[in-house]
């Protein structure tokens, strides 16, 4: 298992589209980008919706479950930072509730070869500091409740 | 069809030294290889009227210098100080490709006679891609803070998906990475020339970020390539035999910044710009002799084959297999060696070889009969640009 102990991470930047996601995060909650007139959810955040245009956008509490839509191990050390924590896997996350919408994270609390395509997932909530906390993925614990 | 196919054509081509450290700057590499291409077709430095280039860096974490890590085209029109210089251009999308078709686009419109295009790319001391110091701002911050640093990771991402959902096994691309260098092999100029590899180096080579090893990623390296371009009139004067272009396209799919892992993103890319190619050349996967698909990573040349039409998706790792990419193959494909042959110097370089193919002037890489060639210039995502060349106009 990756020892993500004597790692440090780099922190985000809020940004005026991001700073809801990360308010949100602080308080243990996994909040998208919302369409309000469409409904597609969106992630990274940007100006407009990516289906219809509209820019009536908010932002909206998910529940953190999904599978796993892709991932690396990264075994590489070039970054130093993260070199304590080789092999570790780096997953992308499709939330049940926000199909299309793809969240980067850490599989963290498995062995880096349980990583695979498909495999369900919940958030997890990573303090960095006092401003910023990181959404984080786990093996699910409870069936989704789909 | 595009009405202005086969009005341009490649005369000239250009190599610098391609070298794994940065020993003189990279201004030096780039000089070389334009100087080369405009004598290789016959041409004087002062006839040169258009310049065209892609600059960046596509290291993280490195301050850009002009004429030692880029060669701007100011770099370029200091040094050479040509006399009858009547347009220029520095793009920023689209990669390399995209300065290409400016020039295309510049000789059809008569603002220039004879167009030069260079890429220069300089390898950087220490780690190539950082990530970003103490803080992770704009698009890096979804991503960073996760481990999440160059293009090979976000690549490698994708690429387990495509694996994954197709049921496929990674050793397949040894066949891709062998082949490749094998081509390496005839083209003097490659960093890799006199350098083989063999199907074990492959499977036993170590772990950069899964599912790619140390061969599914080409190497830094400091060069430049160059390549002059004319109207086909002109073409048909100067000494080298010319490849006509008989249509190009661009990416038209462009997804959110950091929304890393998404194949559509690489699969729409690529199939928006060959649609473009095929329809303006009137021509189709299966009437390509040879073709040059960009592989900075290997698994590019996956989803430049499905997206491009030259197989399903899902079936590329198949494709390559049983000698149907070998020079004497159904598909010869990157016969000069591509980037995991020659080192990172970005697409143009598959470009020329795209050009020389049709000519007759890739020496004892020819294929025979090779009278349609394509190229996939970039990788479909983001920098896609694609081009068919012919030996005959029509």
């Amino acid at each position: 298992m990756s020892d993500w102990s004597k790692v440090t991470r780099p922190i985000p930047v809020p940004n005026e589209w991001t700073k809801p996601f990360w308010d949100a995060a602080k308080r243990g909650v996994l909040a998208l980008q919302r369409c309000q007139s469409c409904g597609h959810f969106q992630h990274p955040p940007y100006a407009t919706c990516v289906e219809c245009i509209s820019t009536d956008l908010k932002f909206e509490a998910v529940r953190g479950a999904g599978t796993i839509y892709a991932y690396t191990i990264m075994y590489h050390t070039g970054d130093k930072r993260f070199a304590s924590a080789v092999p570790y896997a780096s997953i992308i996350v499709e939330l049940d509730d926000a199909p299309g919408a793809l969240l980067a994270g850490n599989l963290l609390e498995a062995p880096h070869t349980e990583a695979k395509v498909g495999r369900r997932v919940e958030v997890i909530f990573e303090k960095l500091n006092d401003d910023i906390t990181l959404p984080q993925f786990r093996f699910a614990r409870i069936a989704s409740a789909e | 069809m595009w009405e202005n196919r086969c009005k341009v054509a490649v005369s000239g081509v250009g190599f610098s030294k391609v070298t794994r450290s940065a020993d003189i700057p990279l201004a030096a590499h780039a000089l070389t290889a334009v100087k080369e291409a405009v004598a290789d077709s016959g041409l004087q430095l002062a006839d040169i009227d258009g310049l065209a280039t892609y600059p960046e860096l596509p290291a993280t974490g490195h301050t850009e210098v002009d004429g030692i890590s880029i060669v701007s085209v100011n770099c370029m029109m200091t040094m050479l100080k040509l006399p009858d210089l009547g347009w220029h251009i520095q793009v920023g999308t689209v990669n390399i490709g995209g300065a290409m078709q400016q020039a295309v686009n510049a000789l059809i419109a008569g603002v220039c006679k004879y167009a030069v295009v260079w890429r220069a790319m300089h390898n950087p001391r220490g780690t190539y891609q950082n990530l970003p110091g103490a803080y992770a701002q704009g698009a890096a911050q979804f991503t960073a803070p996760y481990g999440f640093g160059g293009p090979g990771q976000g690549m490698a991402v994708a690429y387990t998906r495509w694996l994954e959902r197709h049921n496929q096994d990674r050793e397949k691309m040894a066949t891709l990475a062998v082949t490749q260098r094998r081509h390496t092999q005839h083209n003097p100029h490659a960093y890799f020339y006199g350098t083989p590899l063999s199907r074990e180096d492959y499977l036993n080579s170590r772990m950069v970020a899964y599912p790619f090893c140390l061969f599914d990623c080409d190497i830094p390296v400091q060069g430049a390539v160059a390549i002059v371009l004319t109207t086909a009139d002109r073409a048909r004067d100067l000494k080298p035999r010319p490849a006509y272009l008989a249509g190009y396209g661009q990416r038209l799919h462009f997804e959110v910044a950091g929304r890393i892992g998404s194949l559509s993103n690489y699969m729409e890319g690529g199939s928006s710009s060959a649609k473009l190619t095929w329809e303006r050349s009137g021509f189709s996967p299966k009437d390509v002799d040879v073709a040059q698909i960009y592989d900075g990573f290997s698994a590019s040349v996956i989803y430049g084959l499905e997206s491009y039409g030259f197989c399903k998706e899902g079936e590329a790792l198949d494709f390559i297999q049983d000698g149907r990419i070998e020079l004497n193959g159904e598909l010869p494909l990157n016969t000069f060696g591509g980037s995991l042959g020659t080192g990172r110097i970005h697409g143009l370089w598959h470009i020329i070889e795209g050009a020389l193919q049709v000519s007759d002037r890739a020496g004892s890489r020819q294929v025979k009969d090779a009278n349609v060639s394509f190229v996939g210039a970039s990788a479909p995502i983001v920098t896609g640009t694609t081009f068919i060349f012919v030996r005959d106009p029509y």
